[in-house]
Formats: structure tokens, sequence, C-alpha cells
């Protein structure tokens, strides 16, 4: 069944059914669930927090207190959600909150019979016996606004950061007025709407602006904005400033999907969010049907909805009677108009009694009455309040005067500029209704003005010079709402027992009965009284209830004549998922992972992949044993047997080049690089400026002042900015270019007796005769696939082995190729088998606190090479008998074991350590286990017994030291 | 094989002006330290530092943009930046060669 068509704003054209509690219903795309229910003929929209009492909506806006709905099902499961916010899509599930079993038959609802028991404060008083936790479970199920899936998954959402001269919160007239007149004036402006499309009140207020009717002044004046080059956010509202930044949450229809955190830097910071209308006191203020009367005109107009047949308006102002004529015309049948003032003399209000609407004034409505939803209003008139009379309508219509948002959206104290995103900006001010300017031509001379001084203020702190601006530039404004001429009225007047009845803050259910007893027990302040009875705590933040509330409290303290004060209001301005806060700060987001061309390769063919920084590199294969060590055990073994290959393409690899490359490279390196030939390369230790060894790798001399130099993985970003540093301090190095390869060539290494054999039959006749005749420690460049490949003989397992250098493109087919002459991958586990039977360095022995001596290098330093490091190398801490020294250890029992991180003991001390063990693993090739291990040097004569005691593992080892190289100590394997 | 965790140090709201590149934020960059003049070959140079709450002279790098070495004299106390100079300039115009 279709929906009949409706005149709006804000819809289009095409038709959108969803379901709400199970109900299906039709709405029209731009509709909101507020509008699409309403027109539906929709009263209940939940239940309140406390009493459940039945709720229907109260505004049109995020301020809505009542209207609060869960979308449903799944992992976007989001909870309170105001409907007015919602825009409806296709299939959407939404479900009320608050109550239980159904909306209309709530089950809680008899707790409001009890309503004694819970008043302000009531955890401090009842359910005390026998103690608070026997209630504790069932009071906290009933608390609480909607729920949360347990699943819920945190959306990462997208972080722009936005750089402008000036920020304008608001599309309404003032902040489109501002917006324009900034831009004209040469700023960069950025315009943030937290509605889906602008216009703010100009949606429903006639006025003639620059000749143009106000829908159309607004469609021109975002036109010009765009010619400006002005981004204009829509659906974005300001939440809240962190630090200098002000942080603006994109919700594009109301979800947290595909939202967008925009963290915004402005120089000058223009606030017109407008104004919130006040709802006034009366018994049963909370029906289903009592609504704000510009939201009855939001509705009207942007969405078509009529909110009730017959209706009677009830507030303290002119602007009654000029809404209440828009209604008419809107359709919607004006019964009474309730007006609190003594007397109004307005033309619109002549005419509306002319035209059959009754007006009255110096009346109040005391209560509304039904039982589900308003039937009648009852009405008195102020002097006389016992005598009452009761008129029949379907909807109340309240309007208690007008409250600037800029409290809301910027959590002040007091009066605007005074708030934590104010301070954001370094200039700001509040235009238009959020200045307290509730006249359009007024309201729009303010944006333009303050747009005008934003501007120049931003570009004299910047120092360009600002753009003229025409004096005649003034936005011409006919027409608009007339003066509201207010006269604050807050409440009507009640028995005791009727106040328990007349609600201030719909939403936490503080009725003027709490705010009195507040009072009478003693709270003066207002951030008291706020604590106490809730009064402006969940979503709406006091929206709809700080300024009533002060009134009131204001009135029963007797200080009518104060300056009421609302209590602080805490950012996010607008309730914000932890996924918007945080989303982007896990999983990927927060570490990316770094993947090599072979990553698919390794993960389809068994390897457990673990993480080396962010670099991803096999482990192990799955296919070579059940757990790493057994796996890591066959690959090791077999690599000796006969040959393996590994992904080595996480290498760093940094080229160095230009005028001057040799003599850098000889001041970085422990040992000189100008020594390298072309063709060759050389293992080399880098210190850093304390003398400790930084890293350790190959450097190539591919040609005259022409390196590639090769660091471990770990140390891959560090050296690079080590090496930058070290150019660009030294001015006599300033022509060296530094480049950073590390993604630019992967690195295969093959290694084990039958490595040479299976590359040349792959890699061709070229390659066959290169490698018979290449050196250790040499390198070869040539071809493979029409693909630059390099080949350097260089050995990280002790086998002879080959390293080959290659583009991506080649990766994975040279991998592939390797693998199908049946010389399998291992993984880094198995790597560093290898490596320890032959005593190899890593980040284990590489700690940062060993120096070259401590390695057993001291051949290097001999030679003199005046690096950095090596004037601080000379210290004599640096040569005392405590210094420790690199030694292989063995057990001295058979089948004995010892672990890495085991402390090194002399058997007379016991516990007195004296080194530690820094590698560790059981030897395939010697069938017994093996390690490294930094000691003491006055412990490390050949063949000391020492004790290797984990007493966190439980275990203890008697060892033996021997040469760190335990397996082929003369290298014939690998430079056979 | 020894792991090293990735380090990461998200400061939202400064933002500083690279000689090359601009206005960045300072995310983009990384300290590498406070040291009043840097000489990798004497002792005082590398170790002691002047600590001073007004005053403090780094050795930073753009990293995620231009990589090239700044030398920042800044105000620690309050953050203000008083003066950022590009390294090799800097020594370039100390010593000219």
């Amino acid at each position: 069944m279709k929906t009949p068509r409706r005149a709006g704003l804000r819809l289009g054209d095409r038709r959108i059914n969803f379901r709400f509690d199970g109900r299906s219903y039709q709405g029209f795309a731009g509709d909101t669930a507020a509008s699409a229910l309403l027109a539906a003929g929709t009263r209940l929209f939940g239940r309140s927090v406390k009493y459940r009492r039945r709720r229907g909506l109260l505004s049109a806006g995020t301020e809505e207190p009542n209207g609060l709905l869960t979308v449903d099902p799944g992992p976007f499961c989001i909870s309170n959600l105001p409907a007015p916010c919602l825009e409806i899509q296709e299939d959407m599930q939404l479900v009320s909150q608050n109550r239980w079993p159904t909306l209309r038959f709530d089950f809680a609802a008899l707790i409001g019979l009890g309503g004694s028991l819970w008043t302000a404060g009531f955890y401090y008083k009842t359910f005390m016996w026998p103690s608070w936790h026997f209630y504790e479970g069932i009071v906290r199920r009933l608390a609480g606004l909607g729920a949360v899936a347990s699943d819920a998954k945190l959306e990462p959402p997208w972080v722009e950061h936005i750089d402008c001269d000036v920020l304008v919160t608001g599309a309404g007239p003032a902040g489109l007025a501002a917006a324009l007149a900034a831009a004209r004036s040469g700023a960069r402006v950025v315009v943030c709407e937290r509605e889906p499309a602008p216009g703010g009140e100009l949606d429903f207020e006639d006025a003639v602006i620059d000749g143009h009717a106000s829908p159309a002044w607004v469609r021109a004046t975002i036109d010009q904005l765009k010619s400006h080059s002005v981004r204009i956010l829509i659906n974005t509202a300001v939440v809240g400033s962190s630090g200098k930044l002000v942080i603006a949450h994109c919700e594009p229809g109301g979800l947290a999907k595909d939202a967008i955190v925009y963290r915004i830097k402005c120089g000058a910071l223009v606030i017109a969010t407008g104004s919130i209308e006040q709802p006034i006191a009366f018994v049963d203020n909370d029906l289903p049907g009592v609504m704000l009367l510009q939201a009855a005109e939001r509705y009207l107009a942007r969405y078509g909805v009529r909110v009730g047949r017959d209706v009677v308006v009830f507030g303290c102002h002119d602007r009654l009677y000029v809404s209440a004529r828009r209604l008419i015309r809107g359709g919607i049948n004006v019964v009474a108009i309730v007006d609190t003032r003594p007397e109004c003399k307005t033309v619109e209000r002549t005419a509306l009694e002319v035209s059959g609407v009754r007006c009255l004034t110096g009346h109040t409505v005391v209560a509304a009455l039904g039982r589900h939803s308003v039937r009648c209003v009852r009405i008195a008139q102020l002097d006389t309040p016992d005598a009452t009379q009761d008129i029949v309508c379907d909807s109340l219509l309240v309007s208690g005067g007008w409250t600037s948002d800029a409290c809301a959206a910027l959590h002040l104290a007091t009066g605007p500029n005074q708030g934590l995103a104010v301070s954001a900006a370094e200039w700001s001010v509040a235009v238009g209704a959020a200045n307290g300017m509730l006249e359009l031509p007024a309201v729009i001379s303010d944006g333009h003005q303050a747009g005008v001084d934003a501007a120049i203020r931003v570009q004299s702190s910047t120092g360009h010079k600002p753009l003229p601006v025409n004096p005649s530039s003034r936005i011409d404004v006919v027409g608009g709402d007339p003066p509201p001429r207010h006269q604050p009225f807050w409440r009507s007047p009640a028995s005791r027992k009727e106040e328990k009845r007349q609600f201030v803050d719909l939403q936490n259910d503080v009725t003027v009965a709490d705010l009195r007893q507040a009072f009478e027990q003693g709270f003066r302040d207002i951030e008291h009284v706020k604590r106490f009875t809730a009064l402006g705590f969940g979503t709406e933040q006091g929206r709809t209830s700080a300024v009533v509330g002060a009134a009131i409290l204001a009135e029963l303290s007797g200080n009518d004549d104060k300056v009421a004060r609302t209590s602080r209001r805490r950012p996010p301005f607008k309730p914000a998922t932890l996924g918007l806060i945080a989303g982007h700060r896990q999983g990927l987001s927060l570490r990316p992972k770094r993947h090599t061309a072979l990553q698919a390769w390794h993960v389809e063919n068994g390897g457990e992949m673990e993480d080396a920084g962010l670099w991803q590199r096999p482990r192990y294969y799955h296919g070579n044993g059940a757990d790493p060590v057994a796996a890591s055990l066959v690959e090791a073994a077999r690599v000796r047997e006969s040959g393996g290959i590994l992904d080595g393409s996480t290498l760093g690899k940094i080229e160095v080049a230009g005028a001057g490359a040799a003599a850098f490279l000889d001041r970085i390196y422990l040992t000189r690089a100008s020594t390298i030939s072309p063709g060759r390369s050389k293992y080399m230790l880098m210190l850093r400026e304390d003398g400790m060894v930084l890293d350790d790798g190959i450097v190539m001399c591919l040609g005259p002042d022409h390196y590639l130099a090769t660091v471990s993985t770990s140390h891959a970003d560090h050296v690079l900015s080590h090496f930058e540093f070290h150019r660009d301090l030294a001015p006599v190095h300033r022509n060296v270019v530094i480049a950073d390869l590390t993604e630019a060539w992967h690195v295969i290494a093959v290694a084990g007796p039958r490595s040479r054999d299976v590359l040349s039959q792959i890699l061709g006749e070229f390659w066959r005769e290169k490698l018979s005749g290449l050196a250790h420690m040499g390198f070869v460049t040539g071809r493979w696939q029409d693909q630059t490949l390099r080949v350097l003989r260089a050995s990280f397992s002790g086998e002879l082995a080959f390293e080959l250098h290659c583009r991506a493109s080649i990766a994975v087919p040279l991998f592939q190729a390797l693998v199908n002459e049946d010389m399998l991958p291992y993984g880094t586990e198995a790597l560093d088998v290898l490596r320890i039977e032959k005593g190899y360095l890593t980040s284990s022995e590489l700690n940062g606190q060993t120096t070259p001596e401590d390695l057993g290098m001291e051949s290097m330093v001999n030679l003199g090479n005046p690096c950095i490091g090596r004037a601080l190398l000379d210290r004599p801490g640096l040569h005392r008998p405590q210094r420790p020294r690199l030694v292989g250890l063995r057990a001295n029992g058979p089948g004995q074991s010892f672990a890495a991180g085991a402390l090194i003991t002399t058997t007379a001390e016991q516990n007195l350590s004296c080194g530690h063990v820094t590698s560790a693993t059981f030897s395939p090739a010697l069938g017994e286990w093996v390690g490294l291990a930094l000691v003491a040097r006055r412990h490390c004569h050949e063949s000391t017994t020492l004790l290797a005691r984990d007493p966190v593992r439980g275990r203890e080892t008697t060892v033996r030291t021997v040469p760190p190289v335990h397996f082929d100590p003369s290298g014939k394997r690998m430079k056979s | 094989m020894k792991r090293v965790p990735a380090r990461f140090q998200w400061s939202i709201e400064m933002q500083l002006q690279c000689p090359f590149c601009g206005w960045r934020q300072v995310a983009e960059f990384r300290c590498r330290g406070v040291v009043a003049e840097f000489d990798p070959d004497t002792v005082s140079g590398v170790y002691l530092r002047v600590n001073r709450t007004d005053s403090s002279i780094e050795y930073w790098q753009h990293l995620n943009g231009c990589r090239s070495w700044l030398r920042i004299w800044r105000n620690p106390s309050s953050g203000e930046v008083l003066e950022i100079q590009a390294l090799d300039s800097l020594v370039q115009a100390v010593n000219p060669e």
C-alpha cells in the first residue's frame, strides 16, 4: 500500500520501505524516521527512562529527548538515535527503546504506580534493606536508554584534516551570511551544517533577501559559496575540540556507518548554530501529542507532515500567531491559541481572530489530558487558576521562547565566547540566534559583519592583505518573523501533588517536584541539582530542560531577578559512538601490515606468518612439522643437506651515490667502504655515536662512488635516518644522495650444496658461467625474463648461498621456479637455527649494548678508520674485564638444553650473574644444543665450565664455552 | 629472532613549519634528541646537554615528508617554536666551502 505523496523541501520521489517495531511503513527519500512515522499517524515513539511513561516526539532535531530509536540488527546495531535525525533507508529495521515486552504494553510501567519510591536520588534513601545490592540488578536492568549489541564492532571512520581560515558552524541565515562575507573577503572558509541541507529556519520563515524568496536565496548563496571554493560539509556537527583542533563528526543519514571525522584547524570560528525552542512545564506535559511549535513548522515545511489535525498553540510571545498562520496555510486546523501574556494587539492576532481561531491571552494550559495521547487540554486564567475549561484537540504545540544553541555547541558555563571549542580557534564569535538575536534582518547583518571581521582578523595574522569589502555588499532583508516580545513563562501553577507530573527534563524524568525536593534538601548550585536530580543528563544534555530547570529553581529560591545559570555542558555535543572517537586507532588503521610480493605465495603454501616490525614474514611452513620448533629443525637440516630458499625481501637496502659517497660510507662504517672494488661486497659493522654496534650488513660496490648497503629488517628505518642525519650534519657530504630501496628490490636467498647447480639451471646459460666463476662476496648483474637481476654470493646460513635481488614482478615466478626444482622454502625460525650454528649475529647479540670488541671483532677496530663512534670506543670503561664477550656454549651433559635469556653464573658463585645466553637452539647438524652468550671477559677462556640458570623456566644446565662458530669453523662449505 | 614493536607518537594539535614543505602536523616529524652542539667525536658533544626550561635545541626529521633534518629551537615549557632551520643549509652557512 503506497503512502500518499507529500510536498516537502527535503523529500525526493523514491519511496522507501522500512520497519518500526515489526510493522512495515513507507516513506520517501529524504524522510527521517520521525517524519515518516508521524505521517503514518504514529504517536507513540518510546517510553521514559524512569517511570516508563508513554512518550511521543517533542522536537525535530538533535535535542529530541523522547524519540530515541535503535537500528537493528547486526553489527551496526546502534541505539539512542534521535528519530528526527535518522534518515530512513531501504529495509531499515527500527526498534523503540525502554519497553518490555512491547511499546504499547510495557510491564515496567507499573513502576509508575510506586511514584514516590523513585524520586530524585532514590538510591540514597529507598531500596536499602537488606542491602542495595539486592535490588541493584533489577534497577540497573531497568535503567539506561538503549541496548548495545554484544558483538558491536568499532567501525573505523575516515579521518580528514582540514586547514582553513574561517570555520562557520551552521548554515542557517547567519551562517550563510557570514560564510559569504568571509569568502568574498578572500578567506578560505569551511561551513559545517549538522542537518542534511542548509537553510535553518529559512525553510519556513518568509522573507525576501536580496530580491529572492528565502529558499531561493539559500540556493543562490550556496552556489555563490561554491564558486568561491567554500567547502560546505552537511550532516556534519561540530562535537567539540581537542587542543587546537575543532572536531566535527559527519554521519550521513544519522548513522555512524561511513562516517567521517574532521579535524579542523581554523584561524577564526563563527558560531551560527541557532537557537533551541524551550518548552513550558504543566501537568502531563510529556503526553504524546505535545510538541514544540517550531518543530511542527519544520515537519510541515521540510517533510510535508501535519503533526495533528486539530491543534492548540500555547506560548508567551508574538510569534505564536505567525506560526499559527503558517500552520493553517499548511492544512492544520488551529483550534485555539493560548497566550500567557496579559495582552497582545498584533495584526496577525486580529487576522486570526477574524478567521475563527480562538485567541486567549492571560491564560495558561494547566494540564494535557488523555491516556495514550493528547485528547484535550485544560486551560485556566492566570488570575483564577481554579476556574478551568477544556478544549478538545489532538496536539498541543508549545513555545516558551528560545535559548541560544551556542551553549550546547560549545560547552559553556555561562554566556558565549567562553568555552572549550572556542579556545581552539584564535578568535571566535557567536552570531545570529546563537547570539540571542531573533529577527532576520539583525541575524543576517550580524552574520555578515562577523564574516567580514573574521576574514580581516585571520588575514592580518597570516600577513595576507584582505580583499577590499564592498560597502554596498550588505545583504538586504525584507520580511522575516516579527520581534517576539517574549515575556518569560516557565511553568503553570499547580498543587504540590500535581507538581509530580509537571516534567522539566523529559529524557531523565525530572519533574518540578524533584527540583523542589532538591531545593528543600539544601541543594542550591545548579551543578549539584543536576547531579542530584539527573536534570540535563543523557543525549539531550539539557537542551530542552536546563533553562526551564534553572528558571524554576530561581523561582523556588526566590531569586527571580538573579541571572539563572545553566550547568556546564560537556563534549561531545552530539552523541558519538566509540568507533568515531577511537575507531581509527585499531587494527590496520593503527598498525598497517607490510607485505612482500611473496605474501600470497607463503600463505597458500602453508607459511605461518609473524610480525617483524610492520612486516609479515613466514616463521615456518606447516608442511614441515607440527610446531615451530619441529618444522624449523626439518627445514634447517634440509638446507644443510641439499638446499632451501628464503624470502629476505624485508631486508633494508639503502643506495648511496654521488661525489663523496665512498668517503661518507667510510665515516659511517667501522671498516672502509672505499676499499671495496666494484663487483664485490664486504660485511661491515656500523657504530652508534657512543661506540656501540648499531647494525651489521653487507655493502656492495656498484661502481666508483656508488654503493648499495643492506641493513637488518628491524633497523631499516632507523639506519636510513641515521645516514641522512650524518649526511646533513657534515657539509663535506652534501653531494651524497641517499635512496631507500627497501621496497624496490626483492631478495631471495638460495642456500645449500645444490644452490649453484639449481640456479644455473633456472637462470640460463649466461648465468651458468657467471655463477661458476663467482667468488665469495662478489656479485653479478644481468637479466632474467627481461628484468634486471643481481646475484650476490653471500651466506647467512653458512652454506654455499646466493642472494637474488630482483624486482617484484619476477619475485613470484623466480621463487616458484626454484621450488619446482626441489629447493623448498624455509622460514625465519630455521634461519635462526642455521645462523646460531655458525655464530652469526642478530639483534640478540647486537643489542645496542655491545661494542665490536665485545663481539670479537677487534680486528675491524684495529684498522683505525675514524668513523662515527670510533672516538668514544676508546673510553676506558669499554675495555674493563667486566665487559661481556661473545662466546659459544655447549651443554656438558648429553641431551641437555638451555634457552636464550638464561643467566650465566660461575659454578663458584652461583648467585652472581656474569652474563646471559643470547641465542640457543638444537643443532640438527651437530645433534646437540648449541648457543651464543655474552659473558664477562674474565670467564671467557677456552672450555670454562659455567652454569646457565633459568629460574623463571625452572632449568639449570652446566655448559662450557667454545668458539662461537659451532659448525664448519673454517667456512669450507660456504666458500666452495 | 627478536620482535621489534613499531612505535607511534600521536600528537594531533601541534604543527611545525618545515622550511621546504610548509606547515605540517607534528605526527609527520620525529625528534632525534636535544643537544646543544652535536659533535660525534667528543664525549661532551655526544652526551652533555644544557637543560633549560625556556630554551632547547633539538634535531627533528621531517620523516613523512621531505625527510630533511631540521634544527628546531623551542621553548619546551610553552611549546613555542622559536626557529626552524634545515640542518644542511645551517651548516653550510656556518662553514662555507
